[in-house]
């Protein structure tokens, strides 16, 4: 079996984009004040924790459909933030996992958001649950439970496929407020059609910042849109070089030759 | 002056590169009997002794102060991510690696790769069971308290105990006999361990998944009803997109602009080049771009969560 490494431009682009973000999150910590824009959506989970507590009915949470990756760790942190909030406000908290292991770190986190907001009796092991490793089995899993227990509030912060669809709707059915954030850019769409507020892209991995406005995650926001523009810059080059007849037409070549290997 | 600083940088450079070699080379030289096969009575050794070495951890690991379990997590983080990082970005073959010439991947950390995977697999294997006892706990719960809907939960344990059971069996047994008895008294049929299993998967999973599956074709439209009602600028201007992309994609809207010349400036204004143009165009552009961002922010997350420079959640203190 042949296995995949980088070759010198992959490495090199890594590189540079991960020295940057370094940079960037060491000048965060000197004390440098930053800015972060308003983002609605996460703006939104205090308003949404509120709402369902005021109604009396749960919130449910939902990471996604695949194991412990950075994805999922992200909507872990989110699912933390929220079950403080829950905790604060005397509200229950429903995450379903779709992954075992997944779903010993939720338990362990949601159980700790309460222990912190002082309520750790308000903690129901129950409303932490393993629902199955396959994807519509955990599909008809979450929609069963949104409708069972009436959820107020749904959040789906992870990475989605084809459930997207199934879990926002069954949330709209019961009238539930819906706050979605996720990578994958083709169940974007079906998110948007169907929840009050959809994080798209890169606002994803800015939650955790947003959240606590910590100095080193607020620089390490600063680093990513350095990071960008600087791969933005290269589009603009290999695109104006990739044009015919330009005589730095190999520049664009080489570029694409070394980031697709195998193509 | 010059020269000297010159020859000191030199000097670091050559000596922390010989210093990583010969710590790269002891390393691999000392973990290489842990990824090499075993069998028979060694292989039986190896399977208890990992088993008393885990348990022995885990006891180890739950008695420590939270302070001290969060920086072995920390630690532990760290030397996984740096092992990954090692073996992806070191080059599969390099004269760097020359005590490795005569493998096909002179890369110390390549062949290492697959047993490293296992052991994640081993351990997720763990929280397993730890998840399956969540499961029956709660509709155990269910049926004790007959709770509304318990018998939905008597399905559960049914379908659990049938799968656990004939999955096992197909694979270990799989010409083990089964007696189906039949209850309205016209005759018992004997089948084999694997025609049950056969059965509970490819005739009842599948239909089931299937049909899930097919629901979302409904919710699609629904979902498409709220999503194309014209409330901004920007909703009017998606629904007009959507309009012509999916005019696109079917006869109905090829016929509606067939008498358009298939070449020349006007060409561009039959239905299917527009909806080309807009999915391959100017859709295109947008999701690349939205690509851009979450690669970059994929890179800053994982930095953050190796280096243990993330806050917030489960990353609260700062240690």
């Amino acid at each position: 079996m042949s296995l995949e490494h980088a070759n010198g431009l992959h490495a090199a682009l890594t590189g540079v984009i991960g020295a940057i973000i370094l940079y960037a999150i060491l000048s965060a910590r000197g004390g440098k004040a930053l800015f972060i824009r308003r983002i609605p959506g996460l703006s939104a989970i205090d308003e949404a924790v509120g709402r369902a507590t005021e109604m009396g009915r749960p919130l449910l949470f939902s990471t996604g459909l695949v194991g412990v990756d950075i994805d999922t760790l992200q909507g872990l942190a989110i699912a933390q933030y929220v079950a403080r909030l829950a905790a604060r406000y005397d509200n229950r908290l429903i995450v379903p996992a779709v992954d075992p292991v997944v779903f010993a770190i939720a338990e362990q986190l949601v159980r700790e958001a309460y222990a912190a907001e002082g309520k750790p009796d308000a903690f129901r092991s129950d409303d932490i649950r393993f629902l199955s490793g396959e994807q519509f089995a955990y599909a008809a899993g979450v929609m069963g439970l949104i409708n069972r227990e009436r959820v107020a509030s749904t959040f789906f912060f992870g990475y989605f496929y084809a459930e997207s669809l199934l879990l926002a709707e069954s949330g709209q059915e019961v009238g539930a407020i819906q706050i979605a954030g996720t990578p994958a850019t083709t169940q974007i769409p079906f998110f948007l059609a169907a929840c009050d507020y959809t994080i798209i892209g890169d606002e994803f991995y800015a939650a955790s910042a947003y959240l606590t406005r910590e100095p080193t995650l607020l620089g390490s926001l600063v680093g990513q849109d350095i990071g960008k523009a600087l791969l933005m810059l290269m589009a603009v080059v290999g695109t104006i070089t990739a044009a015919k007849g330009m005589p730095l037409h190999a520049i664009s070549e080489w570029l694409a030759r070394m980031l697709n290997p195998g193509g | 002056m010059r020269a000297r600083r010159w020859a000191i940088i030199i000097g670091i450079h050559v000596g922390g590169g010989l210093a990583a070699a010969a710590l790269l080379w002891w390393l691999t030289h000392l973990l290489s009997p842990v990824f090499r096969p075993v069998h028979g009575g060694a292989l039986y050794g190896a399977i208890a002794g990992s088993v008393v070495l885990w348990a022995g951890l885990m006891f180890a690991l739950h008695r420590l102060p939270a302070a001290v379990k969060k920086r072995v997590v920390i630690i532990a983080t760290f030397t996984a991510g740096l092992f990954y990082i090692l073996e992806f970005y070191l080059p599969a073959r390099s004269v760097l690696f020359f005590w490795r010439a005569k493998y096909h991947y002179t890369n110390p950390f390549s062949p290492m790769i697959f047993t490293v995977g296992d052991a994640y697999s081993v351990i997720s294997g763990f929280t397993f069971f730890l998840a399956a006892f969540s499961l029956s706990l709660v509709h155990g719960k269910n049926i004790a308290a007959r709770r509304q809907g318990y018998y939905n939960s008597i399905a559960f344990f049914i379908a659990f105990i049938a799968m656990a059971v004939f999955g096992l069996l197909q694979a270990y047994a799989p010409a083990a006999k089964v007696v189906v008895r039949d209850f309205l008294g016209m005759r018992n049929f004997t089948v084999t361990a694997r025609q049950v299993h056969e059965y509970l998967f490819n005739d009842m999973y599948v239909p089931l998944n299937a049909t899930l599956f097919s629901v979302l074709a409904f919710y699609m439209a629904t979902a498409a009803f709220r999503a194309f009602r014209i409330r901004s600028a920007e909703a009017a201007f998606m629904m007009i997109a959507a309009f012509i992309c999916m005019l696109g994609q079917v006869p109905l809207g090829m016929w509606l602009t067939h008498w358009l010349p298939l070449s020349g400036p006007l060409s561009n204004l039959r239905m299917e080049a527009m909806a080309n143009w807009t999915l391959g165009i100017v859709s295109m552009a947008g999701l690349r771009a939205v690509g851009f961002g979450i690669l970059v922010g994929s890179v800053a997350m994982s930095l953050r969560i190796w280096l243990n420079l993330e806050r917030g959640a489960f990353f609260e203190q700062e240690l």
